[in-house]
């Protein structure tokens, strides 16, 4: 009854200046592809269905899977700019590589955060399914990036779905007896890469947040006090504090 | 603990292992007997609709109890969101028009008629919220019905009246004016063989009103051609179709043959059924409507110098690219044309949402058109006969379309990307027959290029092919294009190799790309890819570079993570040592010092996009000092000039990567170090300073790198604008809300103090909340940012285009190369001329795209970058005003 209403009055449709797209109600004849699908992360059994819901409706993060071991983050930024909507206030955040807890190196995965939802929804319509670097890769949305999840959760330390694969796939690692001369190039300089991966709060980078006014005051009683020693110690002081806001608003 | 979602049915501990080919977004539900029966109307058709008619209908004469709003509300669904099935429900609605064969006691009303009367209120809804596209196939549901008799020709033909009545609408935009005009015609094209008969009259006016507004709109037509020639004011029209244009001249041809060709356009299953009997049956009379308004949504927010910024995405004429001729693709000039190049368009806007039903549904299109539209598929069971002037192809008409559709200037309706997955899914479906297709198109359009081809279809023309490509294997005869490895370098065809190359690298990697390549491409002299992967290149890692190891120095802080006022500190130290060094007088060590730190911060960065935001996060304390100049003793002072060395001094780490100085772009703009104007400004004029990186080096010009890096910075403005904006309008609300509740909470007290003052209380003006206030403010900056941002483009465009005597390097062709006889030499044309001529186009991008926001600052920007043109007779600065004056809606 609820979804005859909705078709009678239509769905609410985002004033057309603040947003670039139009949400349209057209589960009536095919499925849309940006559903998210029934994964539910198991170490966030906590919540219920509902709040994974109310979170994914919202969310502005994917993660995408069955990449390639070598896929280099400029790659998939390469493909994922083309749903965002930067003149809507979108962008790419931040990427995160999911890496192979043991050995620190691509593990076929990975996070790609945008600003907006309706970016995160593009990917699932116009990407996922699509191939990168040769693969036909997956998006999902995904609640958010939560520390400690760019790791491979499987035994060996990669994905679990690479410890029960059985076939010969050669770029998630399966290259061994046929290596080609390339692989065996990005291989060396995909093992290096991530060799300094870290892990704890703040290892991963925010991506930068909304406009903020800049705080001028720093700036302004330096002006007026002229040359002062101390003030290029103020100056600092405040750069720093500017600093770990920015770090905590992101790791909220 | 995985990713892995349990096996379903599969029990225990089963995990999925291949679950990437798994779809389990379908979800099972229950589905009740109205559902059922719903979903029976919608699905008509799955294997042949003539058939399934009598069947269907039968099927909803024996559902009980039978729900009138529920049977016109699957017609609802079933005619707008499957518009190539609509002939076929009209023909379902004529069989529900007769009365049923056990029940003819029954009096009132034929169920068809109900249906009909209910299925109006949804279409009154759907044209009350401005639902055009809803509207529109209503509309042709309703013209069918006409001509089956159901509907009066009089209330259908007062029905289209009221669509070209919005033509006369004073100061109609031109979005609405379009889609009305559409409306209007293609319900004539359906209706019109018993419209006209039943007044030649109200024909003749519908058409005399859709071409008096076409008449109004002929200059936008220049600036969204997609093939032009600058000196010119025609749009060539055997390569692009304009919509209106193309609707006008089908529906004339329609009305000289007295709609005799609608029956070979669209399709007529209800003809072969009686009419009704007049005697018995009254046909439906379309309630009288008036298209409502467009609302207008008025936040009153204007920039601080009084500007409107509201931002109105202006629509403009449309035009579609044609790649074949008339025998391979319908021609949309006509009837039966454009009844399919508006049927494959309708199927590519409405299935957005699954790209793959969308293929699925485009490859079955001949299924819904008169048999002989299409050649037979090969080894098709019944061949129909060939229907002369028709029996085109198919792949080809949908490539054509899906292409013309993502060519649409100045922007296309939906993100490249879709246009693109589309072409990918209908090669997955149907590789044998859509693959040569796709070649042959690539082929068309790589021929057009340098012969007028719009710079932005070119760019989004490299684009398509690098991700089409890139889905799959990188096949491409790149051999068949070495001979035009003689052309200047900066010919388009060339630009085209080399930017579809780097795309695709960018999606794969150089040494995968470069073996896809015949030896004259891969070679240097063929300029046509780089020798070595994109790179990065840390100016003073070669021990025999001048400041090595002071360039080491800082490194080393950075690789041992030292503090940010650690570094700075040792930056001024290091400053003050080159300062009183030897070579002290020769460098300017605050550039130096600046390109020192930007250089190794980002060679730290270097791994990866992450390890780069990493980099700057961590030093974000120092970036901001150097940007403001505070690590020279120039003190706030020198900000503008700090931050075009930042983005030099990135340029020039990443001058292999072009890719790489447009992320480290937005990332230095997003957080904050340069503003989007700082990032206009340094690609006008510091951006030549590095060579390795433009293609447009030489005299003042714009590349398609360049106009990515304008773009970027622009975008960025106005994505912040749009930010702010919703961020004013949602704390407005609250305010608003809470004013509210105060008021209503605090009502009783205010009504017992006095009834009768003349200024009650709550009218006192309103205090902003200090987060509001903030709002405010920031949009006020922003807004500030963003005009500035749009101005330095425009004066950018005016030094390169009409530069003055006094100009730095003026690129000596710009004027050349916009007149006739400069046209016509192009054959001689070398490099410069070519940039010149790439640079007025994105001029042109630049001036339409931008138009919704140039046009609230038309003024100002014109004072600052036009004025001095006063009375001149150059060409150039001609060319320039009226591009602008055009898409600033002010000729």
């Amino acid at each position: 009854m609820a979804s005859n209403l909705e078709f009678l009055l239509g769905p609410k449709l985002p004033p057309a200046e603040t947003s670039g797209f139009t949400v349209r109600s057209m589960a009536h004849v095919v499925t849309p592809l940006d559903q998210p699908s029934n994964y539910k992360d198991s170490q966030l059994r906590s919540l219920d269905r509902h709040t994974q819901n109310d979170l994914l409706a919202k969310s502005t993060t994917l993660y995408i899977g069955n990449l390639s071991f070598y896929t280099t983050e400029e790659q998939i930024y390469e493909l994922f700019t083309k749903c965002a909507s930067p003149e809507d206030g979108g962008g790419i955040k931040r990427i995160i590589m999911g890496l192979d807890r043991n050995t620190r190196t691509p593990c076929g995965f990975c996070f790609v955060e945008y600003y907006t939802h309706a970016e995160a929804l593009a990917s699932m319509r116009y990407v996922s399914g699509t191939k990168l670097d040769e693969r036909i890769i997956r998006c999902d949305l995904d609640m958010g990036y939560k520390e400690g999840r760019q790791f491979g959760r499987g035994k060996s330390g990669g994905q679990v779905r690479d410890e029960h694969r059985q076939d010969y796939d050669p770029g998630r690692g399966g290259w061994g007896a046929q290596a080609q001369r390339l692989e065996i190039e990005r291989r060396r300089e995909v093992e290096e890469r991530y060799a300094d991966a870290q892990d704890g709060p703040g290892a991963v980078a925010g991506g930068g947040g909304d406009w903020k006014e800049a705080d001028t005051s720093a700036n302004e009683s330096r002006l007026k006090r002229g040359r002062s020693p101390e003030d290029e110690g103020d100056t600092r002081l405040g750069q720093r504090s500017r600093l770990d806001e920015d770090g905590d608003a992101e790791r909220m | 603990m995985s990713y892995d979602r349990p096996h379903r049915g599969g029990g225990g501990n089963r995990r999925r292992n291949n679950r990437d080919d798994y779809d389990d977004r379908r979800r099972d539900v229950y589905e009740s007997p109205a559902e059922k029966l719903k979903t029976a109307i919608i699905k008509l058709g799955e294997v042949d609709a003539l058939e399934e008619l009598p069947r269907l209908e039968k099927q909803i004469r024996e559902t009980t109890p039978l729900v009138i709003s529920n049977l016109s509300e699957a017609f609802r669904i079933a005619v707008t969101e499957q518009p190539f099935k609509i002939p076929y429900y009209a023909a379902l609605l004529r069989r529900l028009h007769d009365p049923a064969e056990e029940a003819s006691t029954v009096d009132g009303p034929s169920l068809g008629k109900q249906i009909l009367e209910d299925f109006w209120k949804g279409f009154q809804a759907y044209l009350d919220k401005l639902a055009w596209r809803e509207t529109r196939s209503c509309i042709h549901f309703f013209a069918h019905l006409t001509v089956a008799k159901l509907i009066t020709t009089e209330s259908m033909f007062a029905l289209l009246q009221s669509f070209t009545a919005v033509l006369e609408e004073f100061g109609v935009s031109h979005g609405r004016a379009k889609k009305a005009a559409v409306c209007a015609a293609e319900g004539l094209m359906i209706g019109g063989p018993i419209l006209k008969p039943s007044s030649g009259e109200h024909v003749q006016e519908i058409i005399s009103a859709i071409q008096a507004y076409n008449d109004t709109v002929t200059s936008p037509k220049w600036l969204i051609g997609p093939l032009l020639k600058m000196y010119s004011d025609e749009v060539s029209s055997s390569t692009a179709d304009e919509l209106l244009d193309t609707v006008l001249q089908a529906l004339r041809t329609l009305n000289e043959s007295d709609f005799a060709e609608t029956a070979s356009s669209f399709s007529q299953p209800y003809a072969s059924h009686a009419d009704p009997d007049l005697t018995e049956f009254t046909p439906f009379e379309l309630p009288s409507v008036l298209v409502p308004p467009e609302v207008i949504e008025l936040d009153g927010l204007s920039t601080d110098s009084g500007e409107d910024a509201q931002v109105k995405k202006e629509e403009w004429p449309e035009y579609f690219f044609r790649l074949f001729d008339n025998d391979i693709t319908p021609d949309p000039k006509t009837p039966a044309g454009y009844a399919v190049h508006t049927g494959i368009l309708d199927i590519l806007d409405i299935f957005e949402v699954n790209r793959k039903e969308c293929a699925r549904l485009l490859l079955e299109y001949p299924k819904w058109t008169i048999p002989g539209t299409f050649k037979p598929k090969p080894g098709g069971t019944t061949v129909p006969e060939p229907v002369a002037g028709k029996d085109w192809q198919l792949e080809s008409t949908i490539i054509e379309n899906v292409l013309g559709a993502y060519f649409v200037l100045p922007e296309a309706s939906h993100k490249s990307i879709y246009y693109i997955g589309v072409i990918t899914e209908l090669c997955k479906l149907s590789p044998s027959t859509v693959g040569p297709a796709v070649g042959k198109s690539i082929r068309k359009l790589y021929g057009t290029l340098g012969e007028g081809l719009d710079v932005e279809v070119a760019r989004r023309f490299a684009e398509w092919f690098a991700v089409h490509m890139s889905n799959f294997g990188f096949q491409w005869v790149w051999k068949e294009w070495i001979p035009d490895l003689s052309l200047a370098v900066q010919h388009p065809k060339r630009a085209f190799m080399r930017r579809a190359l780097e795309f695709e690298i960018r999606l794969s990697y150089h040494d995968r790309i470069l073996k896809t390549l015949p030896p004259e491409m891969q070679a240097p002299e063929g300029n046509t890819i780089g020798e070595q992967a994109p790179g990065p290149d840390f100016e003073y890692d070669d021990p025999a570079k001048p400041h090595h190891d002071s360039a080491q120095g800082v490194l080393n802080l950075f690789r041992g993570r030292a503090k940010a006022e650690d570094v700075i500190s040792h930056l001024e130290t290091l400053k003050a040592t080159l300062e009183t060094s030897d070579d002290g007088g020769l460098v300017n060590a605050d550039v130096l010092i600046r390109s020192i730190a930007i250089q190794s911060l980002l060679h730290i960065g270097s791994r990866s996009f992450s390890h780069l935001l990493n980099a700057i996060e961590r030093y974000l304390p120092l970036l901001r000092s150097i940007a403001s100049g505070g690590a020279s003793s120039l003190g706030g002072g020198g900000n503008a000039e700090a931050k075009a060395d930042i983005l030099t001094a990135s340029a020039a780490f990443w001058k292999h990567n072009r890719h790489m100085v447009a992320i480290v772009f937005d990332k230095l703009m997003q957080y904050q170090i340069v503003d989007p104007t700082d990032v206009v400004a340094w690609t006008f004029i510091n951006r030549a300073e590095i060579r390795e990186l433009s293609e447009a080096t030489g005299p003042l010009s714009l590349s398609a790198f360049e106009w990515d890096l304008l773009k970027g910075a622009l975008d960025k403005a106005n994505g912040r604008v749009m930010i702010a904006r919703r961020k004013v309008v949602a704390l407005r609300k609250e305010d608003d809300d809470t004013r509210a509740r105060d008021k209503a909470s605090g009502g009783a007290d205010g009504n017992a103090m006095d009834v009768d003052a003349e200024v009650k209380p709550d009218e006192a003006p309103a205090v902003d909340s200090p987060a509001l206030t903030t709002a405010l403010k920031a949009f006020a900056s922003l807004t500030r940012e963003q005009k500035g941002a749009l101005s330095r483009t425009l004066d950018g465009f005016v030094s390169c285009l009409a530069p003055g005597a006094s100009d730095s390097n003026p690129n000596p062709h710009s004027r050349v190369v916009i007149s006739e006889e400069g046209w016509n030499d192009r054959a001689g044309w070398a490099k410069d001329q070519w940039n010149a001529w790439e640079t007025w186009g994105w001029y042109r991008q630049f001036c339409r795209a931008y138009a919704p926001y140039l046009r609230n600052y038309s003024t100002t920007l014109w004072t600052v970058s036009f004025a001095k043109f006063e009375g001149s007779t150059d060409p150039a600065a001609d060319l320039l005003k009226k591009t602008w004056n055009i898409a600033t809606g002010q000729e």
